[in-house]
């Protein structure tokens, strides 16, 4: 019975030293930084950079209009852009969705080899460089771009048409670089879909709209969900399309903290711009893993 | 019925149609950077003029035709070479570090029960639905706090937090579909805890460790958004040096460039796709 004792403190000295670089990575260079980065969204902005500890909530003041002192003005300039933010990121899910559903049908019902190349195709593009294939857009959409050359070419306009610097192209942009997270879910899911299903809701006497809107669409739902999930996060807080395809006129709340980080250097109200994307973030997490646990829950039952 | 029409010819046809749509909008862009990299025509891209491979040869170094006003935006050999070096170290440091952590939490995970397993599942994953930009701010602000100089090593460090959890999910996948039994047997025949991981798990895990090494590079050699938070003015990597190449003016020398990387990404990912799709 000794033995069977000495073994199991064997084991847990053999998890222990399985989990402590996670652990230990996590705490120190994750979860630390992150709480550092709430705290200094509640301190003072420094003169030159950096931050004074001093108790100070108005740099939401900022942002949501409460609470103000004397020094912080209310610009709800922040919250129309965090809503050109929200508007462009559902855009974006709305788009990638539109496109993917129809191709995860198209490659369900491949068989073979066939199918494995055409999973491998789709999945590729997502590989590349998120900077190249947003410079792709740049040289498609710009005045002297290719869209731009052949329609002027082909006499259909005379002038070049203003494609870039629009929410259209920061949207566009997105969804070229997004489409592989919303793709990947869905096809899960519709790979899944039991046919059977289908067949007995038409033998019921159901039209095609009817079975797609009570059959196959509920079933795909999971995928749909999900990959609107995963899609709709990185589109909030991205800088990085709006910089480039955006220029000036796109702004979104990404530029807004990349701006207040390193340029105007106020790091606290960057912080608190950063938490209020936190905020949406954890809400659709919560949403999703939730769902999920109901699903769980009724699929046992 | 609906299986009918969605199998009678026009609907077949339809989806085929709309299948090769698809993967034309995945590609054309891509392409045109391809063909774009051989124009020789630097006023325009969009208009071809000659097939060259000057674009090329000036990022090694080569002889080149080009005008003072293009010098002006042509990086020295030796500076992309430091940041492709810069880049090479970084991906090949995080993503080792991160397949050792990913792949120890993934056994503890998959072949252990203890009472955190929840919480480290939850934890896992946060690194990854956490958005990019934040981490990188909260990255920046505590290496700036505790004093750390931006270098590499910060960089890596930044890299090998979110990318731990990428490994962690391939590796898992693949111990989840592992035979148990050999394990067993290996440790009923008294081979100590190491032996048996060395020569019955390793083995058998090997493709998802490879995979989920190849994914990790692959993520950290195109990271922008963390890296251009956290890395310093000493230590670019490619894709950021590519970023200030593109704010000062798109140049033909980006063309190249961007199909060098994009053709070394590809082939990165098409063994790690490989690896993965082989069963055993």
């Amino acid at each position: 019975m000794a033995g069977s004792g000495a073994i199991l403190a064997r084991k847990r000295r053999t998890l222990i030293l399985l989990l402590a670089p996670l652990t230990l990575m996590l705490s120190v260079f994750f979860l630390i930084p992150l709480s550092i980065m709430v705290i200094y969204s509640f301190l003072e902005p420094g003169l030159y950079g950096g931050v004074e500890w001093n108790w100070y909530p108005y740099n939401y003041g900022r942002i949501l209009g409460w609470p103000l002192n004397d020094f912080e003005t209310f610009e709800v300039i922040y919250l129309k852009i965090f809503l050109n933010s929200a508007q462009i990121a559902v855009m974006t899910v709305i788009v990638t969705f539109l496109l993917s559903y129809p191709a995860a049908f198209w490659v369900s019902r491949m068989t073979g080899a066939r199918k494995n190349l055409a999973l491998f195709l789709i999945t590729l593009p997502f590989f590349a460089n998120m900077l190249v294939r947003i410079y792709a857009w740049l040289l498609l959409l710009r005045p002297t771009g290719f869209f731009n050359t052949i329609l002027q070419s082909t006499g259909l306009i005379a002038e070049p048409l203003n494609l870039l610097f629009t929410n259209f192209s920061v949207i566009i942009g997105m969804v070229y670089i997004l489409t592989p997270f919303m793709f990947l879910p869905i096809y899960a899911s519709v790979e899944k879909l039991d046919y059977s299903l289908v067949r007995a809701s038409q033998d019921l006497g159901a039209n095609p709209i009817q079975t797609f809107r009570r059959v196959i669409l509920p079933l795909t739902a999971p995928g749909i969900i999900g990959g609107s999930v995963i899609v709709f996060i990185p589109a909030l807080g991205n800088f990085i399309v709006p910089a480039f395809l955006g220029g000036s006129k796109v702004q979104m709340t990404g530029n807004l903290i990349e701006r207040s980080f390193l340029q105007s250097r106020d790091w606290p109200f960057g912080a608190a711009l950063a938490l209020l994307i936190m905020a949406f973030v954890v809400i659709l997490v919560m949403f999703q893993i939730s769902r999920q646990n109901r699903a769980a829950e009724r699929g046992i039952a | 019925m609906l299986d009918k029409i969605l199998s009678s010819r026009f609907w077949s046809w339809l989806f085929k149609g709309y299948g090769i749509v698809f993967l034309i909008f995945l590609y054309l862009p891509l392409g045109l950077i391809f063909v774009y990299s051989f124009n020789a025509n630097s006023i325009n891209m969009a208009v071809w003029t000659d097939f060259t491979f000057d674009w090329y040869l000036t990022i090694f170094g080569g002889a080149n035709s080009q005008s003072e006003f293009d010098a002006a935006f042509t990086e020295s050999p030796e500076r992309i070479f430091e940041v492709v070096r810069n880049s090479a170290v970084v991906a090949l440091c995080a993503s080792t570090i991160s397949t050792v952590i990913g792949t120890a939490t993934a056994i503890a995970l998959q072949r252990y029960n203890f009472a955190g397993k929840k919480f480290y599942q939850a934890l896992l994953i946060l690194p990854m639905i956490v958005p990019d930009i934040v981490l990188g701010i909260a990255l920046l602000i505590f290496f700036v706090g505790a004093g750390f100089e931006l270098s590499l090593l910060t960089i890596i460090i930044g890299h090998t937090t979110f990318l731990a959890s990428y490994v962690f999910i391939v590796v898992s996948a693949r111990l989840a579909g592992m035979d148990t039994t050999l394990e067993q047997a290996s440790a009923d025949l008294g081979a100590g805890p190491l032996t048996t991981f060395r020569r019955v798990t390793l083995p058998q895990i090997m493709p998802g460790v490879v995979g989920g090494f190849l994914l990790a590079f692959i993520i950290s050699l195109d990271d922008v958004v963390i890296t251009y938070f956290i890395a310093g003015v000493g230590s670019q990597t490619l894709p950021i040096f590519i970023l200030a190449m593109m704010r000062r003016g798109l140049r033909p020398q980006i063309n190249a460039l961007a199909v060098l990387l994009l053709a070394f990404s590809f082939v990165v990912a098409a063994i790690g796709l490989y690896l993965r799709s082989r069963k055993t």
